[in-house]
């Protein structure tokens, strides 16, 4: 039997600002490792977002101009996003991304946008300043570190059902008071590292590569292929 | 002159004649001290000289320089600020540095300023002409939004509404705003407009100013830059008053190509370099100088091209580039894939703060073309070398190809037994600079002596 992987590179030209792409690259490097396929299409303003199309999805960040117009946009998306979600497909949303499957966020400029409320956090903005630098975390569900690089100006409160992708070691996270980074809901993460958290985090990428292999593929046992994988990440 | 501006100019004049002598050196200081005395010294100094003032992100040194080169035809003297210092103080000491021109005759400045500083140089100056390059989102700045970077420019630009614009047609964002100024637009027009694609998803600044739809394009050359189109509202690239009409041939030292019908060459490779002598082409013309007195003008004096030094380490040939966002690192791989003979490619990544603290921009550099080279090895290091080593993983590099070494002094040892006689070093500035420092400490690069 041969599988495959069909991902939906969300805004892929609007939201991309920090080497976003990577995530993908990254899925199709493991993907390779054990003969499964990956195809990737940029679906982008105007254009028509169906569920069943798609077994993963990538959603990166964006300038403020282009993220407000990406934000308009989705909202003719969010009844298929949602539903995309609710079947447990999995999804990475970066920075702009993430902000915007919540509630709202406020943008750099004090406008408040709404976001799809497809999960139930909400993202405010501080004033003159920004958290920039080198962020470790660690996953309360599985143990792992994940390390990234967070630039963000909005800060973010988790909601209801929504959990932190990690607990901060170092850096600030989602708001730099509550000690969280990230939310996941359902297999849907959203977070503020930025651009290639699956390069950069091997363990993760492979994660979220099974998470979509089982949901595509209920029936097949993946454990060999789980073994044959080599993680690189640094 | 007012009294003031008089003194600080004596006070700034001093100071540069003592770092100049005593120090050998000085470039800003001079203009730290004039401005303190007196703000406007820059209006004083200013009213004696034509000023063409060269801004946008990336291209301005090389593009002034061959400006500079340029109006040499015509002009005795061009005042520039060669040593790169682009901002208000700098410029100042520029001014001050030089002598008077002849009484009751104009002098003509060529005057690279960075983006930010356009317009309290303005202020100060008021320039006959704005040389506009480009505007791509530097990785360094704290979000860089290319439109808050070119709103800052026009600022500057609306002050003198007299002044010709000389942008470049090929970027978009350089036809979204109104302007009250002329303006000229100079670009490549060497394809047929019959396609019609769209950039690589990880292209910044491809939303039509007009209407938000995303622009397509007939071709590009590279990034965001070419003959652009929105399908939507049918906003265009404006027509072009200077174009390239052929691109005869690139190689990583040379590149020949067509201006108007004009057959020209300059010593350097790459896309980016055929737009900057584009930019000095149309500031020539504009000022009445003829294609053959350009053509004269790029063929003198090659030294303005010698940024990209070859050194002799042990036999090999040696290339070392900086490497600093994904726009620059593309035009450098495209600027490989032009290398007729077989070489060996090293990758070096730092992540300090002159380097970018954030590595993720190697994600949009097009690494995926490297494999398709004729590159017999490749190496990485660096302090961030786990990051630029997976990225050629991913990319495709086979691993029998692959050496890592972090650290630079080996990296430096291997390079005598890398299996080709070229080998190119992609650097960002840190490992650049160790590089360098490890190469003179052994005797490959002379140091300056006396
Ligand atoms: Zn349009």
């Amino acid at each position: 039997m041969s599988f495959s992987i069909r991902v939906a590179h969300l805004y892929g030209d609007l939201m991309n600002t920090y080497g976003d792409i990577g995530n993908i690259l990254v899925l199709q490097f493991y993907a390779k490792q054990i003969g499964v396929t990956v195809t990737s299409k940029v679906v982008s303003l105007e254009e028509d977002f169906q569920a069943d199309a798609y077994d993963f999805a990538v959603f990166g960040g964006g300038q403020d101009f282009e993220q407000s117009i990406v934000a308009k946009d989705l909202q003719t998306k969010k009844k298929e996003l949602i539903k995309f979600i609710e079947q447990n497909k999995p999804l990475v949303a970066v920075c702009g991304g993430y902000q915007m499957l919540g509630k709202y966020y406020v943008d750099a400029e004090g406008r408040k946008l709404p976001g799809i409320s497809a999960m139930n956090h909400y993202t405010e903005q501080q004033h003159e300043h920004r958290f920039i630098g080198d962020i470790l975390i660690k996953n309360a569900a599985t143990g792992q570190e994940y390390h990234g690089f967070e630039n963000h100006q909005g800060v973010t409160y988790l909601g209801e059902n929504e959990h932190p992708l990690g607990k901060v070691l170092k850096g600030y996270g989602n708001n730099g008071t509550d000690g969280t980074e990230g939310a996941v809901y359902k297999n849907t993460t959203g977070t503020y590292f930025h651009g290639p958290i699956m390069a950069r985090n091997g363990n993760f990428a492979v994660h979220m590569m099974f998470q979509a292999l089982e949901t595509k593929y209920p029936d097949t046992d993946f454990t060999e292929m789980k073994n044959q994988v080599q993680i690189s990440g640094y | 002159m007012s009294f003031k501006s008089n003194l600080a100019t004596m006070a700034g004049k001093s100071s540069y004649w003592f770092l100049h002598n005593f120090m050998g050196g000085g470039s800003s200081l001079p203009g730290k001290i004039t401005t303190k005395i007196d703000p406007d010294v820059l209006h004083e100094m200013g009213k004696n000289y034509d000023v063409i003032i060269v801004s946008g992100t990336n291209g301005k040194t090389l593009t002034t320089a061959l400006i500079v080169q340029v109006l040499q035809e015509k002009y005795d003297k061009v005042l520039t600020n060669k040593t790169g210092s682009n901002m208000v103080q700098g410029i100042v000491s520029t001014f001050l540095e030089s002598s008077r021109p002849t009484a009751g005759k104009k002098g003509i400045a060529v005057l690279e300023v960075d983006e930010a500083n356009v317009k309290p140089i303005v202020e100060q100056l008021r320039p006959k002409m704005f040389v506009l390059t480009n505007i791509f989102r530097d990785q360094l700045d704290r979000y860089g939004e290319i439109y808050t970077t070119y709103q800052k420019i026009i600022d500057g630009i609306k002050l003198a509404p007299d002044a010709l614009v000389v942008a470049n047609g090929d970027e978009a964002i350089f036809n979204s705003k109104d302007l009250p100024n002329p303006q000229v637009y100079y670009g490549i027009k060497h394809q047929a407009a019959t396609d019609d694609r769209k950039a690589a998803p990880n292209t910044d600044g491809v939303l039509c100013p007009v209407c938000q739809h995303i622009i397509h394009f007939h071709y590009i050359t590279y990034a965001n830059l070419g003959d652009y189109f929105c399908p939507h509202c049918g906003f265009k690239r404006p027509d072009l008053k200077f174009s390239v009409n052929e691109i005869s041939a690139k190689t990583p030292t040379n590149s020949r190509f067509m201006i108007d019908g004009h057959a020209y060459q300059i010593e350097i490779g790459g896309t980016y370099n055929i737009y900057n002598a584009l930019a000095a082409y149309a500031v020539g013309r504009e000022v009445g100088i003829n294609p053959t007195q350009i053509k004269h003008a790029f063929e003198t004096n090659q030294r303005i091209f010698g940024r990209q030094e070859e050194i002799n380490v042990a036999g090999k040939e040696v290339t070392i580039i900086l490497v600093k966002n994904p726009v620059g690192t593309n035009q450098v791989i495209d600027l490989l894939a032009t290398e007729s003979e077989p070489f060996s490619f090293i990758g070096l990544l730092n992540a300090n703060y002159a380097d970018g603290i954030d590595t993720s921009w190697i994600w949009d550099g097009e690494f995926e073309r490297l494999p398709n080279m004729n590159i017999k090895q490749f190496e990485t290091g660096g302090k961030r070398y786990r990051d630029i080593t997976l990225r050629l993983q991913v990319a495709g590099v086979p691993a029998e190809q692959h050496r890592i070494q972090p650290d630079l002094e080996k990296v430096v040892a291997d390079i005598p037994n890398m299996p080709t006689k070229k080998v190119y070093i992609l650097a960002t500035y840190t490992a650049m600079m160790q590089v360098r420092a490890i190469l003179t400490k052994k005797g490959y690069i002379k140091g300056v002596k006396k």
